[in-house]
């Protein structure tokens, strides 16, 4: 027992955190030793403002801090749920970008070399963001796909963030890789709209099959169509400006019936829903 | 009052008729499938989640039909599942993966939705491991994790994949008591190859062997039919089914009794024996 008490006064601030900071250190100092003094400020604390300082509280305690990549997208305004989704793509772990970036650092090297590879770039290009996308879905790589599936998440909202963070990943890769082509030419952007139209017509796909089937048959018809006429020297035919309007007309197509039909088509995001 | 309602449902895999015709009634209460692996209990919980849609048949679930997308969306909101070999991103946290499926589930709200984590962590008893990476843990923690998330959002309808397999004595009675307190209220179905999980926990069974419902109904209605088909001796019956040696020393027979044999009461697992048991008999007898 201490000789002196605090008095209601000081009680009262101190309850309502609104005492200045040297009262307060005593205050609290005197609290810890002081029963009678506790018993007085029970009565001025609010007890919704205690409940929430608590739920906060607990809410540190427990609720871990967010892996580097989930904080980095929220600083940049993501919503903290969909970047915890973001986090779980399986894309964006390091083995499968590596792979991206690998394929395209070899097609760029090889271009150095040979303008017939500086062809086969572009070629190759787009598959990389598109590959990143059927990783993000492939059904052996998502370990928790089949709860994802009986959730009543929207398939279409899934596809659409995982595929915007695939491309905001990727993306920058090739563009690296195609800043490293000889000369600079208006090629080493010349993937960008197709890359851009080929994603989109593979979403459309996803309400017939599975992202997976979908960018298959989307990245087979781009290979097939573009290696040859490459290969025969009229690569202007698959990336010059009358393909490059086509690409957009694509893009924005696909999204516009995405938009559309987005309540009434049902997204095959696993191969069996 | 039926949760679950499934009828004439199939489902083929190319060649392999996973699913041939199968009826399923459950409501609350623990509803169990038994029966021995690729008998097609996996396809018909897959069905149940709505996860996988038959190929002919037609399913109702919380009284809405899972082939409409707006009324899927609705079942969902009230699921729980635990897929057999559930995986999960190892990377995160035990509370930060419930909470992606929480999100999964629609949870926006933050604060209310770490509240409903952490009261599946309580449930489930991963109090201490909640901020450990699921790597970390063991395959029955890991389980539990797979209950937890199973039980967000307090479902109306749980559905669990053989979710006690692998666990060890102690950790599959732990199980057995959450699943049963889960079973209070709400339907739950889960399936398993094991008798023991069955008798302890449900209400209603459906055997399930090579694609069909080889009998639905009550656990004493199973064991009843194979009253007057048990026997003991000193020896291995040549009629018998089946019939091992038992701690006391003498021949507990199954199947079909010669005259004055000394028959005993049967159990639930005799009578699984014999459903299991029969059809091949016909195949080599014909
Ligand atoms: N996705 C699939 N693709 C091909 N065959 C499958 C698939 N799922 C199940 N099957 C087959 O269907 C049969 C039933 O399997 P399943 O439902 O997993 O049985 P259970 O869960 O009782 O072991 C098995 O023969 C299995 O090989
Ligand atoms: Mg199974
Ligand atoms: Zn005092």
């Amino acid at each position: 027992m201490t000789a002196w008490h605090l008095d209601p006064e000081a009680i009262r601030l101190y309850a309502q955190g609104a005492a200045p900071p040297q009262l307060a250190a005593s205050a609290e100092a005197h609290l810890m030793k002081c029963a009678a003094c506790r018993d007085g400020i029970s009565a001025h604390v609010d007890t919704r403002r205690v409940e929430a300082i608590w739920q906060e509280v607990a809410d540190r305690v427990d609720a871990p801090r967010r892996s580097w990549p989930e904080r980095m997208l929220v600083r940049l305004g993501v919503g903290e749920a969909t970047a915890r989704l973001v986090a779980a793509t399986p894309t964006l772990r390091g083995p499968w970008l590596l792979a991206v970036a690998g394929v395209l650092a070899l097609a760029a090297w090889a271009a150095q070399f040979d303008e017939r590879f500086l062809q086969m770039f572009l070629v190759v290009a787009p598959l990389g963001p598109l590959a990143g996308v059927a990783v993000a879905f492939a059904g052996g790589l998502d370990p928790t796909r089949e709860i994802g599936l009986a959730a009543p998440y929207s398939g279409l909202r899934l596809l659409l963030i995982r595929t915007a963070a695939v491309l905001a990943v990727t993306v920058p890769i090739v563009a690296v890789a195609g800043l490293a082509l000889p000369g600079s030419n208006w090629l080493a952007a010349a993937w960008l709209l197709p890359t851009a139209g080929l994603t989109c017509a593979a979403l459309a796909l996803t309400a017939r099959v599975t992202p997976v089937v979908a960018v298959g048959v989307v990245a087979m018809s781009w290979v097939l169509v573009t290696a040859p006429t490459a290969l025969a020297g009229h690569l202007h035919l698959a990336v010059g400006i009358g393909a490059q309007l086509f690409w957009l007309a694509v893009a924005i197509g696909g999204s516009l019936w995405l938009a559309i039909t987005r309540h009434t088509v049902t997204i095959k995001l696993g191969r069996s829903a | 009052m039926s949760t679950v309602r499934v009828h004439g449902a199939s489902k083929s895999f190319g060649r392999t008729k996973a699913l041939d015709n199968v009826d399923l009634e459950a409501g609350p209460g623990v509803t169990g499938l038994l029966g021995p692996n690729g008998a097609g209990k996996t396809t018909l919980l897959r069905i149940i989640a709505t996860v996988l849609a038959p190929d002919r048949g037609q399913v109702t679930l919380l009284g809405r039909d899972p082939s409409r997308p707006d009324e899927r969306t609705a079942i969902r909101e009230r699921l729980g599942y635990l897929p057999q070999d559930a995986g999960f991103h190892r990377g995160f946290t035990v509370f930060e993966f419930i909470d992606y499926v929480a999100i999964l589930k629609q949870m926006t709200e933050r604060r209310a939705r770490h509240d409903e984590v952490r009261r599946v962590v309580a449930l489930t008893g991963l109090e201490s491991v909640s901020a450990k990476r699921i790597r970390a843990l063991s395959g029955g923690m890991r389980r539990r994790v797979g209950l937890a998330q199973a039980m967000l959002g307090d479902p109306a309808l749980l559905v669990l994949d053989e979710p006690t397999v692998g666990l060890d004595p102690e950790q599959r009675l732990r199980f057995r008591e959450m699943i049963s307190h889960a079973g209070e209220g709400r339907t739950v179905v889960m399936s398993s190859h094991q008798t023991e999980d069955i008798t302890a926990l449900c209400s209603r069974i459906a055997v399930i062997h090579q694609g069909q419902a080889r009998f639905t109904g009550t656990p004493a209605e199973l064991t009843a039919q194979a009253a007057g088909r048990v026997w003991t001796d000193t020896q291995r019956s040549p009629a018998a089914l089946a019939a091992w040696r038992t701690g006391e020393g003498a021949y507990r027979n199954v199947g079909d009794p010669p005259a004055g044999a000394e028959l005993i009461p049967p159990t639930l697992e005799d009578a699984y024996l014999l459903l299991m048991g029969e059809p091949e008999l016909e195949v080599s007898h014909s």
